[in-house]
């Protein structure tokens, strides 16, 4: 879990678009702000189950079968005015991936390890993931090309402080071993 | 892929039909130009060819006339050639006389006139029936029969006498002849051949001429084709990135070439056939052509009509050069390299050959057209390749004195890139050297032989010389008495002198020849103009016309004394008649005709020394109009060129001076650079040309003549600078539009 | 995702690159090969010299040393007019700026390769149509290219480079001077396309969103080709 990256309001602000069972909700999850990291069905459902208690959801008609998976869950008033609230307000400037990635470099640095085969590794799984988001955008919907913009634009920035850093590694050597 | 070349030419926008306009009107003007010229050479050979004829008393002294006399018929005849004068223009006079039934006949007329006969040009008969017969008609003995062709009219206002008289008469005649044929040859390849233009001489000055005029012209056309060129490199650059192969790209651009120039072409020719009439009019041979004269040979059309379009297609073609090598075309300007001193060549070389013959002046008219005519066309060559490098020189020296951001922004600018700085002022710089040349050239001869001599004296003076060598054997000296007492009693008539032979050795002021004629003191007293006897003298020793060679007006002479008694004069010979006139035309026709009647056998006739000289003075003066032809007419196509190059260089300089301007450099400063830039080109090339042209008039002068440079008059001065005034003043106008088109707007990414 | 690329005939490559630009080396022996069919984007950051090797893979410019094939052909060896007549028959190009003909229409600009290849005029714009309906240009045929807007020009340039059904398109920026949505669905079109017609396509880009239409990316720098994931074809 990320700082600024909120479980229920995300959830929440899913259920907004279309009321969905707990497992469309997981797989929506993951496809767009899992980041390969999928969301446990336990943090799904204990999510769900904290916000139909704050009111905020209710649990629609029940499908035939057993178990929660076969709840549908719908968007309150009182959830759609949180999400509302949620999306005026500005995120946190702060670093997401950057701070675990210069954790990483500074490490390597350190330890005299190859710091730029590290991020060029990097370069190439974010490509490939933009890749597989710019796929997406060119086969889904508008609103999923609109989510998807959003994954590419924040990688591209990622993108981008990698290559600064490149080219500043040499600095960044000597200032670690100093 | 014409028709795409066709269809580029012809949809370039405002900007490319204008470059397109201006590329035509540069080639119309080189092609009239051009066609101007090889008419004038065939007129010339046309002229000459018709004042052939009028030499034939040549043939008859000299041996050595053979190519070009004609058949010789069975029976001789009789020939004499005279110069006579009517209101300043020179009458040819011919008096005839056939042997038998087969003489042979002159051109243009179908006989020889009988005694009592005479034919008369058109313009002489005209004059014959307009003006009263005491003042010309009486002249000419017998009746008009008819009139000559225009066979045998050097120029349609020639004024001709072919008059017929018996054997015995013209025979007694000092100077008659007798000729078995007409002479065929032209008078530029005969020796003793006097009548007719020096040929040879005339076509020299012509391809100067034409070579002057060309040049800017070249240079005109070849800024206008590179007008808009940074779009054209880029349009083709394209191309070539799609695909094009470089023989693709030069077919196109050949095509938009031979468009313009085809129509240049074709508009040249409509110029020529246009101006031909007001061509034919300037006389500078002496005397203006027929309109038909002015020919254009079946080779020379073609070769002007196909040869102008190809070399405008060959000119495209090179200009393109940097563009066949690189699809990637303008996104990588490399700096072109510097002018290297080597380009001093050829001008050293065209000042050398001149220096060289300065000493040596070739024997034959064809050794000196071809030693001169080189010199001068290497010396102009020379100039315009020398250009870039002198460009690059001043502008370094500039740069590295500069003081003031301007002064080194400009100076680098042209140092960088010379050859474009010079290019604008290059037909300017050839202008000024042919005027300089010219200039230099005719001032001097002016001064050394004297300016034409007009006013009071030189003009209202009728002389009638009687030298004893004209005089046919046996023939007496005319007396007193023979002098014609009507004479006095003209109208405007106001004195009549009679000179007598001076048959002492009297020390004169010309060196050791003693003034062949004497005069009582008493009648040069009741003549002032004349001059006056040296103190107490009685008589005195004088030049036959009273006037002297060579006198500058407004000199009062004074003549020295004869030891001769006066009362004895009387008996002298008679040497000359001086008819003094109160210079109206009346008074000297009349006079003259009276003198003609009366010594009808006289080998010269009476004339002023205005008219005597004349003809001399009038080629001189006809040079003179021709250099001022030339000045005036290449100085406007320099400004010509120039203006377009600014103008065209302005839309160069959009984007760096933006540039420049958006990071903080005030306005005045990117005009300072503009008007320098231009500015010290110009001024440099002015310095060069006119020194170069003075420097090539010297040399031509000490070799062809043996004068001296003498400083131009104050209308050259005037001319110079007003020309450079009005370049500068084109460079100046320029300076407004800067402001606008280095607005912020031109600065953003297209 | 795609079939073994060893399978596949390597369309065009370069191998031990060399070239300078004076005394300014830009290709200091880089080597890379496209497979027929494959989408690659070279980055780099400026001044690498991506764009000078995209040149030569192209024919514009000739290496000092080191050799290009194209279909199994040399490029690098052959005259001017060889290589141009290559450009024009075989390759289709994308640049950042400039490349339409001020002075013809939009439907002259597109049919241009078809036309120098020596084709009637007529045959030649009626091949060109379906093009502007493709790329959402309708009525745009007659406009002159200073009338269209930057992505109404970078996608005539994209028609012009597909429309003699290139075996290999060349792009350079080719979104460099437009904004990211413009640039966007011309990356769209330009992929669409040459997927549906297994045109191989080398992009130079500096942009990660645009070289993640790619299949794969290699990086230039310093001159030299490095790339972390293997090159399918010469590991």
């Amino acid at each position: 879990m990320l700082p600024g990256m909120s479980v229920p309001l995300t959830l929440l602000g899913l259920l907004e678009r279309e009321p969905s069972h707990g497992y469309d909700l997981k797989r929506d999850y993951d496809t767009y702000f899992g980041r390969g990291r999928p969301l446990p069905f336990g943090q799904v459902y204990a999510t769900l189950g904290r916000l139909a208690r704050d009111g905020k959801v209710v649990i629609g008609e029940v499908e035939p079968g057993v178990g929660p998976e076969r709840k549908r869950y719908v968007i309150t008033e009182l959830g759609a005015t949180e999400v509302e609230t949620w999306l005026a307000e500005p995120v946190e400037a702060e670093p997401h991936l950057q701070t675990v990635l210069f954790a990483k470099v500074v490490l390597a640095l350190m330890l005299g390890r190859p710091a730029e085969k590290y991020l060029d590794a990097q370069r190439s799984a974010h490509l490939h993931r933009m890749r597989e988001l710019t796929e997406t955008k060119r086969s889904g919907s508008l609103v999923d090309a609109l989510l998807a913009d959003h994954g590419l634009f924040h990688l591209e920035a990622d993108l981008r402080w990698i290559d600064t850093t490149i080219a500043r590694l040499d600095a960044l050597a000597a200032a670690v071993r100093s | 892929m014409i028709r795409l070349g066709l269809r580029l030419a012809l949809a370039s926008g405002r900007e490319g039909a204008v470059r397109l306009i201006i590329i035509g009107v540069a080639v119309a003007l080189g092609v009239g130009l051009l066609l101007a010229t090889l008419a004038g050479v065939n007129a010339v050979n046309a002229q000459n060819a018709r004042y052939a004829w009028l030499n034939t008393g040549a043939a008859s002294t000299t041996a050595s006339t053979s190519a070009g006399v004609g058949a010789p018929a069975a029976d001789p005849m009789w020939w004499l050639l005279r110069e006579d004068y009517f209101h300043g223009q020179a009458i040819g006079r011919v008096d005839v006389a056939a042997t038998g039934s087969h003489a042979p006949v002159p051109p243009g007329v179908p006989r020889l006139p009988g005694p009592g006969e005479f034919y008369a040009s058109p313009a002489l008969g005209a004059l014959l029936r307009s003006t009263p017969a005491a003042e010309l008609g009486d002249r000419f003995p017998g009746h008009e029969i008819g009139t000559i062709g225009r066979s045998a009219l050097p120029a349609p206002n020639s004024l001709l006498i072919i008059i017929g008289h018996t054997p015995d008469e013209l025979s007694r005649l000092p100077g008659a002849g007798r000729v078995t044929s007409i002479m065929s040859a032209d008078p530029s390849t005969c020796n003793g051949c006097y009548v007719g233009t020096d040929a040879a001489g005339i076509k020299l000055i012509l391809s100067v001429v034409a070579a002057g005029l060309l040049f800017p012209v070249l240079m005109f056309i070849g800024t206008a084709a590179r007008l808009a060129a940074t779009r054209r490199e880029q349009r083709f650059a394209a191309m070539r990135l799609v695909g094009a192969t470089p023989r693709q790209i030069s077919v196109v651009s050949a095509v938009e070439s031979t468009v313009a120039a085809a129509a240049g072409t074709a508009v040249g020719f409509g110029l020529f056939f246009l101006f031909r009439p007001a061509l034919a009019a300037i006389p500078f041979t002496g005397a203006p052509f027929f309109s038909s004269d002015l020919s254009l040979g079946v080779v020379g059309i073609l070769l002007v009509a196909f040869g102008i379009p190809a070399g405008a297609v060959a000119a495209a073609r090179l200009a393109l050069r940097r563009v066949q090598i690189s699809p990637l075309g303008v996104s990588r300007r490399v700096t072109p390299r510097a002018p290297r001193a080597w380009r001093l060549i050829p001008l050293a070389v065209g000042i050398g050959e001149l220096a060289y013959f300065a000493d040596r002046r070739p024997e034959t008219t064809d050794g000196q057209i071809r030693a001169y005519l080189s010199g001068i066309l290497l010396t102009m060559v020379g100039l315009v390749i020398a250009g870039p490098w002198l460009t690059m020189l001043g502008s370094r020296v500039m740069a590295r004195r500069a003081s003031r951001p301007a002064t080194l922004i400009a100076g680098r600018r042209l140092s960088d890139n010379p050859q474009a700085g010079f290019r604008a002022v290059s037909g300017l710089m050839l202008a000024l050297f042919v005027t300089s040349v010219a200039t230099g050239v005719i001032t001097t001869i002016v001064a050394n032989r004297g300016a034409p001599r007009s006013g009071s004296v030189f003009s209202t003076t009728l002389s009638n010389f009687f030298w004893p060598e004209e005089r046919a054997q046996g023939q007496p000296a005319p007396s007193v008495d023979s002098i014609p007492a009507g004479l006095k009693s003209i109208p405007g008539v106001h004195s009549v002198t009679v000179v007598y032979a001076n048959p002492l050795d009297q020390p004169g002021a010309t060196g050791n020849r003693p003034w062949p004629g004497v005069i009582p003191c008493t009648e040069l007293a009741r003549t002032p103009a004349f001059g006056s006897c040296a103190g107490g003298a009685e008589v005195a020793a004088v030049y036959p016309d009273l006037i002297g060679p060579r006198r500058l007006p407004k000199s009062p002479m004074v003549w020295p004394a004869a030891a001769i008694a006066p009362e004895g004069l009387r008996q002298l010979p008679v040497l000359s008649v001086v008819v003094d006139t109160d210079g109206s035309a009346s008074a000297i026709e009349r006079a003259r005709t009276v003198l003609e009647a009366a010594f009808p056998q006289g080998r010269r006739f009476p004339s002023t020394i205005g008219e005597f000289e004349g003809d001399f003075q009038r080629t001189l003066v006809q040079f003179q109009q021709l250099a001022n032809v030339v000045i005036l007419a290449s100085l406007p196509i320099a400004g010509c060129g120039l203006a377009v190059s600014v103008a065209g260089g302005l839309s160069d300089r959009k984007r760096p001076f933006s540039m420049l301007r958006l990071t903080g450099v005030q306005l005045g400063v990117l005009r300072r650079v503009v008007a320098l830039e231009s500015a010290v080109p110009l001024l440099v090339v002015a310095a060069v040309a006119t020194g170069t042209g003075f420097l090539a008039a010297q040399l031509f002068l000490t070799s062809q003549m043996g004068y001296s440079l003498q400083p131009p008059s104050g209308a050259y001065y005037l001319i110079v600078v007003a020309g450079l005034a009005v370049s500068l003043g084109i460079i100046a106008s320029t300076l407004p539009l800067l402001k606008r088109i280095t607005g912020p707007e031109t600065a953003r990414n297209e | 995702m795609t079939a073994d690329p060893h399978s596949r005939r390597c369309a065009i490559e370069a191998r031990d690159v060399v070239l300078s630009f004076g005394k300014t080396p830009a290709l200091r022996g880089a080597s890379m090969s496209v497979v027929s069919g494959e989408i690659v984007a070279i980055m780099g950051p400026s001044g690498s010299g991506k764009s000078t090797l995209l040149h030569c893979l192209a024919g514009i410019l000739v290496p000092a040393s080191g050799e290009i094939y194209f279909d199994g052909r040399r490029v690098d060896t052959v005259g001017e007019t060889e290589r141009s007549t290559l450009r024009r028959d075989h390759f289709g190009f994308v640049f950042q700026f400039g490349q339409l003909v001020p002075e013809l229409t939009a439907e002259e600009n597109v049919a241009l390769p078809l036309l120098l290849g020596g084709a009637r005029r007529e045959a030649a714009l009626k091949q060109t149509r379906p093009w502007f309906e493709r790329l959402g240009l309708d009525g745009l045929e007659r406009r002159r290219s200073g009338e269209l807007s930057g992505g109404e020009a970078q996608r005539v340039a994209l028609a012009r480079g597909l429309v003699g059904r290139p075996e290999v398109l060349f792009a350079d920026e080719p979104t460099g001077s437009l904004d990211s949505l413009t640039g966007e669905q011309v990356m769209d079109l330009l992929v669409g396309v040459a997927r549906e017609q297994g045109t191989t396509v080398i992009i130079v880009t500096h942009e990660g969103r645009v070289a993640a239409y790619a299949d794969r990316e290699v990086m230039v720098r310093d001159g030299k080709v490095t790339s972390f994931v293997a090159d399918p074809v010469l590991s």
